[in-house]
């Protein structure tokens, strides 16, 4: 029998010699492994298995009809389903590969994650207030501080940039494509 | 020849002003889009969907196409010049372009890159024209059950093809057939997974969707990076067109790329991608001198470069002739027909032959015109290549929120984008693959459809899909994929198994 690193984060031991059947260890598990759990693929396979409890107790309610006549949650039932199963495999798969494993905090070490947080912000702003105050106004704000994220430009280059792409945006698809961009309170 | 008179009222259409103007616009962004990294042509054709409802749908199905295969050209550039592809299926020119342009021989690596892909973008599109029509034919006879069976075999083959963990991609795929079932129910009318969003009622939109995954989460893993300087190399490109050693060591490799990307291009998953990376293979392994690869070898570049030309001819047939979607490309391609009111499949070489045939021979012209931007204009798209990323992603930004909006002109469309966005960030994060969550959005309600159909048909019985000879054929392939990954682990448990029981 082989067993993993005593130190192992992971909670797990491998009882098949090279068979990479994973097998949960008791010890371990009354330690807590969710509380230590840093694997990505076990985050993001808890997060699916959610989803696809979520999906499958909602088809349900949707009803699943019968083989006869298929109700309108027939099939994304089974979609929810097998994502439950699959995600399940995915959670006890992870605790094979040893040596590949990484924590969940490296996917973002030394990465620059405030500068996305901040550019999600900007354009989650701009949804809300595209409408009460208009196009032109929203992007050429938007666009003055999304050119500042990655860039050192100067004030006046990135009011003179904004305002190009802003006036060349709105002649392209409000004028020529006739794309009805919001105008605003201010009717502009 | 029946064939030779449908290229010439495809060359008819194709060449009318209008559709000859759309053509070259779109090479010409494909170009762009190839050669700019971080921007790929699903994004792009995403982002220029909207703006094609006001055209005709042949010159709008024209243009999104020739952003396609014009990407598979632009690619090459930024693989030779500054050894970052383009897009995917230009990873593999990096190896031996960039190389060859170290040595000083850049120019012909983009000539011979220029070439192959016009010669087996070429030798694409007229095996597109010969296979297509009696593929078409033959689909007339498929029912249902064998349009399901199609359906669960293409999504099979793109999660057992797609890069990264098949684990994964099933999960993906799942989630998509869900998020294209979000919506009323055709039968039934009942709302499903709408939470009260009066704009889910219609369904979770296609290009929100994919503009979030492919071109928003794509900007925010760019942005995270810290920002390196671009190498590229200052030769002066006047010997552009190869030697004739370069053509003797490259014409080989072509032809069998041309033919390998075809075949491979047809199958779901990937196909550009996948075909350059196994045209590499099969060159190195043909080559006389297989210790040159990686160093600079012409074929290297040749090989491959044909091959994901031809691919995205192949991948057009069966979505031209089933209605089924081999790619990410292929899917938005569907959606953009849908909306047209042009439903692909095998009827649409009848009912819409201007539509078929145009769109082959512009891809011809297309090709025409790509060779004609690749090579003389090759200075035009390095100068495009020195376009700082921070000027640029605020640009790709803004037209994904103009993108979004102008579908229903409702900003709740860039919400939706929004959110696909960073779940696309994430996704590319934790090693999700987006192509099969957006093929089985696609497929979701035809798959819907065709099993309760299905059902109907056979009064409630799962076994019609093990009586018909072709669903059982397709089902016994799937089944066959689905195993593949899981043979060694079972052999490795039987020798572990049998040593047991030896000690």
């Amino acid at each position: 029998m082989e067993s993993s690193s005593k130190n192992s984060d992971w909670a797990f031991t491998r009882k098949i010699n090279g068979a990479g059947f994973p097998c949960f260890d008791n010890k371990l598990i009354s330690e807590g492994i969710g509380l230590r759990m840093r694997n990505p693929d076990q985050s993001s396979s808890l997060f699916w298995l959610v989803i696809g409890i979520g999906i499958a107790l909602c088809s349900l309610k949707y009803g699943f009809g019968n083989l006869h006549e298929p109700g309108p949650g027939f099939i994304t039932f089974f979609a929810g389903a097998i994502l439950i199963i699959l995600s399940l495999t995915l959670f006890f798969f992870s605790f094979r590969d040893q040596k590949t494993r990484i924590s969940l905090q490296s996917l973002w070490a030394g990465l620059e994650t405030g500068k996305v947080l901040y550019v999600i912000f900007l354009l989650v702003a701009y949804t809300f207030l595209l409408k009460p105050v208009g196009f032109l106004i929203g992007t050429f704000f938007l666009l003055s501080l999304l050119f500042r994220v990655k860039g050192s430009y100067r004030l006046k280059t990135i009011f003179l940039m904004s305002f190009l792409v802003t006036a060349g945006s709105y002649i392209i698809f409000e004028i020529w494509l006739k794309a009805q961009l919001p105008k605003g309170v201010l009717g502009f | 020849m029946d064939i030779l008179h449908h290229i010439f009222f495809g060359l008819g259409i194709a060449l009318q002003p209008m559709n000859l103007l759309f053509c070259f616009i779109g090479v010409l962004i494909g170009t762009l889009v190839g050669v700019l990294p971080g921007l790929g042509p699903v994004a792009a054709i995403s982002l220029l969907l909207p703006a094609t409802f006001h055209v005709s749908p042949v010159a709008s199905i024209i243009m999104l196409s020739g952003i396609y295969y014009g990407a598979m050209y632009g690619g090459s550039t930024t693989s030779i010049l500054v050894n970052i592809p383009g897009e995917a299926a230009s990873v593999v020119t990096c190896f031996d372009g960039y190389q060859m342009a170290r040595k000083g021989r850049a120019g012909p690596a983009l000539g011979i890159a220029a070439f192959g892909s016009f010669i087996a973008g070429t030798l694409g599109v007229v095996g597109l024209a010969f296979m297509a029509p009696p593929l078409a034919a033959m689909a007339l006879k498929f029912g249902p059950p064998e349009y399901f069976s199609l359906m669960v075999l293409g999504l099979t083959v793109l999660t057992f093809l797609a890069g990264g963990s098949m684990l994964k991609s099933l999960m993906m795929a799942c989630f998509g057939v869900v998020v294209g079932n979000v919506g009323l129910d055709l039968i039934t009318a009942r709302p499903r997974f709408t939470f009260g969003w009066d704009i889910l009622l219609d369904g979770v939109g296609l290009v929100p969707v994919v503009m979030g995954l492919f071109g928003i989460s794509e900007v925010l893993l760019n942005v995270e990076e810290k920002l390196s300087k671009r190498e590229i190399f200052k030769t002066e490109f006047k010997g552009l067109l190869p030697n004739l050693q370069d053509w003797k060591e490259s014409i080989w490799p072509i032809l069998r790329g041309s033919g390998l990307g075809f075949f491979l291009g047809i199958l779901p998953g990937g196909g550009a991608v996948i075909s350059s990376f196994v045209s590499y293979g099969v060159e190195k392994k043909l080559s006389k001198h297989p210790e040159e690869f990686g160093k600079g070898a012409i074929a290297g570049v040749a090989g491959p470069e044909s091959a994901n030309n031809s691919a995205t001819a192949g991948a057009f047939i069966p979505l031209l002739t089933l209605g089924l979607p081999s790619n990410a490309v292929m899917a938005i391609l569907l959606g953009a027909l849908m909306i047209y009111n042009m439903p692909p499949g095998p009827r649409l070489i009848a009912s819409n032959p201007n539509l078929f045939w145009g769109v082959i021979s512009s891809m011809y012209i297309g090709n025409v015109m790509l060779l004609v931007l690749n090579l003389p204009l090759i200075g035009i798209w390095v100068k495009i290549l020195k376009v700082p990323y921070p000027v640029l992603f605020p640009l790709i930004l803004l037209f994904c929120l103009i993108g979004a909006y102008s579908l229903n002109n409702n900003p709740m469309e860039i919400g939706l984008m929004l959110i696909f966005g960073v779940l696309g960030y994430l996704m590319k994060k934790f090693k999700y693959d987006g192509a099969p969550l957006v093929l089985a959005m696609v497929l979701g309600p035809l798959m819907d459809n065709s099993l309760r159909q299905s059902l109907l048909m056979s009064g409630g019985s799962g076994m019609i899909f093990f009586t018909r000879p072709i669903c059982l054929v397709i089902l016994g392939a799937v089944t066959l994929i689905l195993l593949l990954p899981v043979l060694p682990l079972i052999s490795r448990i039987r020798k572990t198994v049998e040593k047991t029981e030896g000690n």
